[in-house]
């Protein structure tokens, strides 16, 4: 209760950076090592308030499923049972296997698998890398789970990915366009609903184009546009025909900034392949009407500065890098691209890949780089792509496993070492997954939870959580960073993740992995960013690099384009890419072009499984992280979203009980009939721990049990391109 | 007498809900029917056309409180000096024995009772300790959006004005809710 001895508690501010979106700075009350409660910024603004997972720190620390000892397998792999070991033993069988399987099979056939769920410059994916590399080299996976058809877009039209201004920005907007944009859950920089806010009460129009109404929606769009999903491509490419026929773009700036406008426009006039890209042809399409189609273009081209903010959702569909490639174009279309209050138009969520360009940021930013040996460029061609060998795609990590050589892969794969990633509930086709895991010779898992990857391990590592180590992490969305604090002691017998890879460099005989020590390499990384004073960096808890003035991307290139070129082959920005042309595959076009995508709403398959499923992200989730946590699941269950009309059909009322299943597998879970989402579309979050049944049916509502393990053409992932089926389930409540 | 209110602007409320897990941080409430702070989301309208607005629930530490007239043993106090609403607990004779007259008497549910044997009434205190350090409640100082305030209800009244109704919220004026809104309107259909 409130009235219990506070007395002698010490508060430490430190920075919550769990792969969420947002960086956010808790002030963390201690009394005899332990974490008593939570704060937040209270100072001046913009604060950098933490959300509901921030303030939940307390159940993610000293959580019931921490992973508190190295553990090993009892049983089958899968089955859950485990026993205590020493480090000593769980390290010397990592170091022995990796050493058995580098020297019967080869460095390739060593999977490394990590994630970014844990955003530490010191304590991260990359200190396994570092090592991995060392020791001879491993196949890791390529492609940006999140947002690959972004990354994609924006390096060949902009030639990088730092295209986005910061969040304050958008004040100076006049109209903002929330493109499968929803920052209420996915936050994509602290403070940027907030911002919106403020955009909102200074008179800025927001119109949302999503096939869900989501709570940034509902709290400040004006207008909602329910498109269907992996649709988006085309209602873009329709608006482009709108502005060209009514002469509504920016002639002048295309002229001077950009290259190939002229054959993007033969294709949208029609002249290409015979169809005019009419919005009466993506009405077809889109399911939006004409008229709504043709305002917007108009609104857009209009109303100036304008940031369409091209949300990354929409990427993640098949042909997802089509959608970038043409919200990019409207950008240079409506001369937005450069200017304050406008936006580049490429990708609104920028975590450790672009943004702000600081001089030294990212995952792994204090530990030396390190090549992996095995990786060859002679033999990448796909480097375009972000391909190179031996790399696997990560949809096909589970195809790789268990076909290797005899199906066209570079490697027969032995062992996976999987470091801060839920692999089974992140990645596509969850059954897949678990058959390619148990085909495995040896599976080494370094994680905080005994999340649903986790079981399948035959040693865990534990790792501690970010208030028990020290560490730097970077805003996303404004240009400041901040300190991790140890704040407690690592939770039993979990280690930070740096000490785990040089303790097992030891066990390995490697001597080099760091001679330097952790502060050292801290402090390097602080001079790098221009911190003044480390030891007061500490205490504060967050260094604005600039707080007041918004960071406008490209404003140099256009205001003074031969000094400052785009660094594109051209240096301009590439309506048309050479780079892309070269690859020659049609349907990797050199323009932004709408492709018919597989699981939409006009494939045959849709017969059997007539719902579009997308698979946002859950607003207590960060992912797969945080699932478990009381706080967080009393408020927000996980349901499966359907339209009322859909709902009736089917004869499901709010609260029933459905399955949602097609030939990859099924899930059961309540539905939640609402008037929020577009019929024939249905929201299943991402990210419930899979918790499979005695018949294999998922029993947490696991979107990616349902979705399809295979990339789109140019590497994005078709997590919102998936058919299903929905059900009632009779007699259960 | 002075009287502490809040101030919420529903028209930037998201419903993130960091104000009601705060507050169970804060006041080291666990997972279960405890809810000092309760945000509640109203839907109406119809597809294309929906509505949403939240609505943040805590105990409005009311100038005329139904729950103290209904309770039994006096255990509900109302504090001259900041207007805030407290229970006594020892006083408080518990769910079993008296039914929780003062649950039904408050019509915004802000009386709370557990779920162990013959549970003890309680409810926000408007973090009745943090004031004492100049501090505001902790779901003001946590709210990402700044939709939150807290302090004298006449200096809230100047700052924000005197509207005392938003959409799910219905002011009674017999016990007086110290609340002042910047309401959220549904006007799908209106011009």
């Amino acid at each position: 209760m409130a009235e219990k001895n506070r007395e002698k508690e010490v508060i430490i501010p430190t920075m919550c950076a769990s792969h969420c979106g947002g960086t956010c700075l808790l002030r963390v009350h201690v009394k005899d090592g332990v974490i008593t409660r939570v704060e937040t910024d209270d100072g001046e603004e913009p604060q950098l308030r933490a959300c509901m997972r921030g303030r939940a720190l307390r159940q993610r620390v000293y959580a019931p499923n921490r992973v508190l000892y190295p553990m090993k397998r009892k049983g089958e792999r899968g089955e859950g049972k485990f026993e205590r070991i020493s480090w000593d033993e769980a390290l010397d069988k990592v170091a022995a296997e990796l050493k058995r399987v580098r020297e019967n099979y080869g460095p390739k056939s060593i999977l490394f698998l990590p994630m970014a769920g844990d955003l530490g410059s010191l304590h991260s994916i990359m200190t396994i890398d570092r090592l991995l590399s060392l020791a001879g080299g491993y196949t890791t996976w390529w492609g940006t789970t999140s947002f690959h058809g972004g990354v994609f877009a924006s390096f060949l039209t902009y030639g990088t990915v730092f295209c986005s201004n910061t969040r304050n920005d958008l004040p100076n907007s006049r109209l903002i366009i929330m493109w499968g944009w929803n920052p209420a859950i996915t936050q994509t920089g602290t403070n940027t609903a907030w911002f919106l806010a403020r955009a909102k009460e200074g008179g800025t129009r927001i119109i949302a184009v999503d096939p869900c109404y989501g709570d940034t929606a509902a709290a400040f769009a004006e207008e909602w546009i329910p498109i269907k999903p992996g649709t988006d491509a085309a209602m873009a490419i329709a608006m482009a025909y709108v502005m060209i026929q009514e002469n509504l773009h920016d002639q002048k700036f295309l002229d001077t900034y950009t290259v190939g406008f002229d054959k993007f426009r033969e294709y949208v006039l029609g002249s290409e392949d015979g169809v005019a890209k009419t919005p009466t042809w993506a009405e077809a399409i889109t399911g939006m009407p004409t008229a709504t189609i043709e305002r917007l273009a108009r609104d857009y081209a209009t109303t100036k500065p304008a940031a369409l903010m091209s949300g990354i959702a929409p990427g993640r569909t098949t042909y997802g890098e089509q959608f970038h490639r043409a919200t990019i174009t409207l950008a240079a279309m409506t001369g937005n691209v450069g200017r304050s209050g406008g936006d580049a138009g490429a990708r609104a969520w920028e975590s450790i890949l672009g943004g702000y360009p600081y001089k030294a940021m990212g995952l792994g930013a204090a530990i030396p780089f390190t090549f992996n040996p095995v990786e060859d460029l002679t033999k990448s061609d796909g480097v375009i792509l972000g391909y190179t060998y031996p790399k696997i795609h990560y949809t096909r990590v589970a195809d790789a496993i268990l076909k290797g050589k005899a199906g066209g892969y570079p490697a027969d794969y032995k062992m996976a070492f999987i470091v801060n990633c839920d692999y089974l509930n992140s990645l596509p086709n969850i059954n897949k997954s678990v058959k390619a895991l148990k085909e495995l010779e040896f599976v080494v898992v370094e994680e905080q939870f005994m999340n649903t990857t986790a079981r399948y391990a035959d040693i865990i590592l534990p790792t501690s959580t970010f208030v028990e180590r020290e560490d730097i992490v970077f805003g996303v969305g404004m240009a400041y960073c901040g300190p991790q604090r140890k704040i407690i002691e690592p939770i039993v017998e979990s280690k930070p993740h740096n000490d785990i890879a040089k303790a097992l460099a030891v066990k390995m005989g490697i001597d080099n992995y760091d001679e330097e020590t952790e502060e050292d390499r801290l402090k390097q990384l602080a001079d790098m960013v221009d911190i003044p004073d480390y030891e007061l960096f500490k205490e504060k808890g967050v260094h604005w690099i600039e707080r007041s003035e918004p960071y406008v991307a490209f404003k140099q290139q256009i205001e003074d384009p031969k000094k400052h070129p785009f660094t594109t082959p051209s240096g301009k920005i590439e309506i048309y890419s050479q780079q892309i042309a070269d690859i020659n595959n049609p349907l990797i076009p050199p323009i932004p072009k709408y492709l018919e995508a597989w699981e939409g709403p006009n494939d045959p398959l849709a017969k059997k499984y007539p719902v579009q499923l997308i698979t946002n992200h859950c607003k207590r989730r960060s992912n797969s992280q945080f699932d478990t946590f009381p706080w967080l699941r009393e408020l927000v269950p996980q349901v499966i979203s359907i339209s009322v009309k859909d709902a009736e059909f089917r004869g499901i009322k709010d609260g029933d009980m459905v399955r949602v299943f097609n030939d990859r597998g099924e899930t059961v879970l309540p539905a939640r009939v609402t008037q929020r989402i577009l019929p024939g579309v249905a929201n299943l979050p991402e990210g419930a721990w899979y918790n499979p049944d005695e018949k294999g049916i998922d029993r947490a509502g696991s979107a990616n049990i349902l979705t399809r393990d295979e990339p789109s053409p140019a590497g994005s992932f078709p997590y919102n391109s998936v058919l299903v089926q929905i059900e009632k389930v009779e007699g259960v409540k | 007498m002075m009287q502490l209110g809040f101030y919420f602007d529903q028209s930037r409320c998201t419903g993130c809900f960091t104000c009601c897990v705060a507050c169970k941080d804060w006041h080291d409430i666990s997972a279960g029917p405890i809810r000092w702070v309760r945000v509640d989301t109203i839907e109406e309208g119809k597809f294309p056309d929906p509505f949403v607005a939240h609505i943040f629930s805590p105990c409005y530490q009311c100038e005329d409180p139904s729950c103290l007239k209904a309770c039994p043993a006096d255990a509900i106090v109302k504090r001259k000096e900041d207007g805030i609403v407290t229970v006594n607990q020892e006083e408080c004779l518990g769910e079993d024995s008296c039914g929780a007259p003062c649950k039904d008497a408050c019509p915004y549910g802000s009386p709370q009772f557990g779920d162990e044997e013959s549970p003890r009434m309680q409810k926000c205190d408007l973090c009745r300790e943090q004031w004492q350090e100049g501090k505001k409640p902790i779901c003001v100082e946590a709210c990402p959006m700044r939709a939150l305030d807290a302090g004298p209800l006449s200096e809230l009244k100047k700052k924000y004005g005197e509207l005392k109704e938003g959409t799910g919220f219905v002011y009674s004026s017999e016990i007086k809710p110290s609340i002042i809104f910047k309401p959220k309107k549904n006007n799908i259909g209106k011009p």
